[in-house]
């Protein structure tokens, strides 16, 4: 579905909607052209090729937004999303007003950041380069047996948002990801899996032995690895497992949890919630970024903040409807998170400190470092902030890595965490996450619980 | 969607270079939904999608494109580009189409499509005011109904043409204590291929009572201790040990490639002779259960364990010709956008001899978790790791104090031949299980067990 056709439907759908009798409404559109290649024993295993497209229609009845979505653009898709979404409308009650938003100084906003790189994203590219980071990744070491997953995938789409206040607001994104892993077993008979990742968006500027040098570290680095004594240890959570962990509890910083009684940071913001050593902060036109997000799925545009600043919590994220309901004014974070609006970060930047990675070893002298953390999904109470997860990675001996462990947990709470942060590297990697991406460095905390033989 | 000679249309197309097999896979499903929070109507959605999947396979090279544009033209276009892609020798060759075989699992009496939203919502008022109003600990009680129908059609170069449908419908009721800055939940999720009449006959208040029970009773628990010890697993959603540690390691997924400690195993002893296990889509109505899978196989009641010994692994077309046996009808995907491979169904570890009573009495300490959440496995070392939301301690015998923020690890190849004790009380529960087609409705289940050593990873050391 090309974004002509798209628009000329959504205008067409906007205005039916005025005619049904919504207050306002409004139309987005979705689409995504993505092109894989998984690389397996030397051969391209599988490609994969595809193009994608969503259009969502909500509407305002009495107050309340009802939603309704397809992916077919013709005449009797306009009465099923304006019917559909009626009788949704018709059934919520929900105290909080909702809105459809328009800025009139900003309300034509087209922004395109597609690279001219992206037509370098060929098959033949990539099942070339796929093939060469396979060899080299079993020649990385004898005890490497195969690279059971490498794919190499690439990404685009525009969205497009047009509504009944006049907001008519187009933006596009494109994308690389390259994702490995490799099994190698050890002369004890002992597995291990470990892999790397890239992003970018020109595939000429993917880096080869930097990738390598990484995914060895990652893979045989932790060969031989087993438990360790349970105890209190100081950790360094490695930047990956840092941007992993942070990540499950950010809903925290969500207005709209907030506001259900589902956050420990409701009423907080202006509070020292964590080590002065930590700044968060959003950029969402972060200049480092893959993914720059000049306005939100609501046509609000976007701002940079501190989220927390010197361990203050500075701002909650809202979008439209939380906002009015905390008295505030949208920071910009109201995206389409399946079918409804709610809060999502977009560029999240942990601000670095002075220390390299292995000054943080030297501050540490005794401890853990936790490269890799395990069932994030499950082993954490993301309101209370308890977790307990699966965890690898390497003790820390005078202030050196020492010896790979595996089969140990960690478990504390994540608002403990944040307070007991001693030092901020300065070794930043960044990771998709939420609408962009997440920067950060790796973070030293002075004591985990961590769970390993008797 | 398409006529027979459209998708024959594309079928030629896709086999013009050197595939020996390809497949239209057309999808077409309808959701609609209603969230309550706090007795509030926060949320009522509708959704339509419909789309197209084409996969061609050249031995084990594979190939898939696939577009939520449904013009011929268009999918033709993307199978002329799949055929550029493959890497076959010969030319394939199309055989002639059957007749469509139509088949459904659901046994539905009242279509939730046809049920009012509104209905929906006062059936769940009613759950939220019970929550609300049982405790002054119950500060948030969270429900909702989602429905979805789904028709996925596959046509092949081997003639084969299938049409499934499924109706699925799922409700979840959650209740949130609060005691200080402590907040812990109960929930119950129970998923059905029946209709609306499963949502009518639901226990809803007692359900709801047992999840504010949950949840107050976690609240007040004192933390979980960290240490191997024995592990009691209740019956129902305990069940996702197995899935996790054992299940996934026995998909073609990673068999065929030989990224699975299961891998060259059938016929051993992989786990305690009390352990045997199936993975059987074919129960009517229920949640993971299919009547034709998404590669047109039909689907099928499997022994994966039968006394500790190996028996048998979830096989898709592509595994198949890695692993140089036949499919066992258990292709499944989330959507057209994914490829479809091997995946789990209502898996269970089936009824065992011990009385689930004898188990907690002959236990003198240990974790008795009757409440799981989730986990995850990786299945080329055999690490696993689940979180429990709901345990007690057992000592001498007795179920005594809660404990809440337990998690269990341990590696799944040894995991299920620590399994010494196996109840009579076998339960099936719904969940969601992701993994590379998407994510599928599954069942997980068994009876209440015993693992003689896990390792809990807990707050108090």
């Amino acid at each position: 579905m090309d974004i002509k056709t798209a628009e000329e439907f959504m205008e067409k759908l906007v205005k039916a909607g005025q005619e049904y009798g919504f207050e306002e409404c409004e139309a987005s559109f979705a689409s995504e052209s993505s092109m894989s290649i998984d690389i397996l024993n030397g051969e391209v295993s599988s490609y994969e090729n595809s193009a994608t497209s969503t259009l969502s229609f909500r509407g305002l009845k009495n107050g309340q937004m009802g939603y309704c979505s397809t992916n077919i653009l013709d005449d009797s898709s306009i009465d099923f999303l304006l019917k559909s979404t009626m009788e949704n409308c018709e059934v919520l009650n929900d105290e909080d007003p909702q809105f459809i938003y328009c800025d009139e100084n900003n309300k034509d906003l087209y922004f395109s950041q597609v690279s001219e790189a992206f037509s370098k994203n060929t098959y033949k590219s990539f099942s070339e380069l796929g093939l060469k980071i396979e060899k080299a990744i079993l020649a990385l070491d004898s005890r490497i047996d195969a690279v059971d997953y490498l794919t190499i995938a690439c990404s685009t789409g525009p969205y497009l948002i047009i509504n009944s206040k006049g907001l008519h607001s187009y933006r596009d994104s494109d994308g690389i990801s390259i994702v490995a892993s490799a099994r190698a077993t050890d002369d004890d008979g002992s597995v291990k899996s470990g892999g790397h990742y890239w992003i970018g968006k020109d595939i000429d500027t993917f880096d080869l032995d930097k990738f390598l040098a990484k995914f060895k570290e990652n893979l045989i680095g932790k060969m031989g690895a087993k438990s360790c004594k349970s105890g209190n240890y100081k950790v360094v959570l490695k930047s990956e497992a840092f941007q992993q962990f942070f990540m499950v509890f950010f809903g925290n910083f969500f207005a709209t949890t907030m506001q259900k009684g589902l956050s420990l940071l409701a009423d907080r913001e202006g509070e020292t919630i964590a080590s002065d050593v930590f700044t968060l902060k959003e950029e969402p036109m972060y200049d480092d970024a893959l993914t720059k997000i000049p306005f939100d799925d609501e046509g609000v545009l976007t701002t940079s903040k501190a989220i927390i600043d010197k361990g203050v919590f500075a701002t909650a994220l809202y979008d439209l409807k939380s906002a009015y309901k905390a008295g505030k004014t949208s920071t910009g974070n109201g995206f389409r998170g399946g079918a409804a609006v709610s809060e999502m970060p977009t560029n999240l930047i942990v601000v670095p400190g002075e220390k390299s990675f292995d000054e943080l070893l030297e501050e540490a002298g005794e401890g853990i470092i936790l490269t890799d953390l395990s069932g994030l999904h499950a082993g954490v109470n993301a309101i209370s902030g308890d977790f307990s997860l699966l965890c690898e990675g390497y003790l820390i001996e005078n202030g050196k890595k020492g010896r790979p462990v595996e089969q140990i947990t960690v478990a504390g709470n994540f608002y403990e965490v944040i307070k007991q942060l001693i030092s901020v590297g300065n070794d930043i990697i960044n990771l998709p996450s939420g609408e962009g991406e997440f920067f950060t460095p790796s973070v030293l905390v002075s004591s985990l619980a961590i769970s390993g033989e008797e | 969607m398409f006529n027979d000679s459209d998708c024959l249309r594309i079928l030629e197309e896709a086999m013009s270079t050197t595939a020996d097999f390809a497949e239209v896979f057309q999808e077409v499903s309808e959701t609609k939904s209603v969230s309550l929070l706090n007795g509030q109507v926060i949320r009522a959605a509708t959704g339509f999608d419909s789309g197209t999947g084409i996969r061609l396979l050249a031995g084990t090279n594979s190939v898939y494109v696939y577009s939520s544009d449904n013009d011929i033209e268009v999918l033709l276009k993307l199978a002329r580009e799949a055929a550029a892609a493959i890497k076959g020798n010969d030319k394939g060759s199309i055989e002639a189409l059957k007749e469509l075989c139509s088949t459904t699992r659901s046994t539905v009496e009242i279509d939730p499509m046809s049920v009012p939203k509104s209905d929906m919502v006062e059936l769940l008022r009613k759950s939220s005011d019970f929550a609300l109003s049982y405790s002054p600990l119950i500060t948030q009680a969270a429900s909702s109904i989602a429905a979805k129908t789904r028709t996925a059609r596959v046509i092949n170069t081997r003639g084969v043409n299938t049409e499934d449908t499924t109706k699925r419908i799922r409700l979840s009721v959650e209740a949130i204590a609060t005691k200080e800055n402590e907040k812990q939940s109960g929930r119950v999720a129970p998923g059905t291929m029946r209709g609306y009449e499963f949502i009518n006959e639901y226990p809803l208040i007692d359900k709801t009572r047992e999840c504010c029970d949950t949840a107050i009773r976690m609240v007040n628990a004192g933390y979980a201790p960290s240490a191997k010890m024995p592990v009691i697993l209740g019956n129902g959603f305990g069940g996702v040990i197995f899935h996790e540690a054992c299940g996934h390691a026995l998909e073609a997924t990673s068999v065929g490639i030989k990224n699975s400690y299961f891998t060259d195993k059938l016929g051993e002893q992989i786990a305690s002779s009390v352990v045997s296990a199936r993975d059987n889509a074919l129960i009517d109505g229920e949640w993971g259960s299919y009547a034709t899978d998404d590669e047109g196989n039909t689907s099928s009641d499997l022994l994966l364990i039968e006394n500790g010994i190996l028996k048998n692994y979830l096989v898709d077309e592509l595994g198949a010709r890695r692993m140089n046996c036949a499919p066992t009808g258990c292709s499944r995907r989330q959507n057209y956008s994914y490829c479809p491979t091997s995946r789990m169904s209502n898996t269970y570890i089936c009824n065992g001899e011990s009385d689930p009573k004898d188990i907690i009495a002959n236990t003198e300490y240990g974790l008795y978790c009757t409440q799981m959440g989730g986990g995850s496995v990786d299945t080329s070392t055999g690490d696993f790791n689940f979180a429990v939301n709901e345990a007690f301690i057992v000592r001498n015998g007795k179920i005594e104090e809660p404990v809440r923020g337990a998690t269990l690890i341990g590696k799944g190849q040894e995991i299920l031949k620590n399994i010494d004790m196996v109840g009579n009380d076998l339960k099936l529960s719904a969940g969601m299980c992701g993994s590379m087609s998407g994510n599928v409705p599954v069942t997980v289940g068994q009876p209440t067990l015993r693992v003689s050593s896990i390792l809990v990873g807990g707050r108090d050391s």
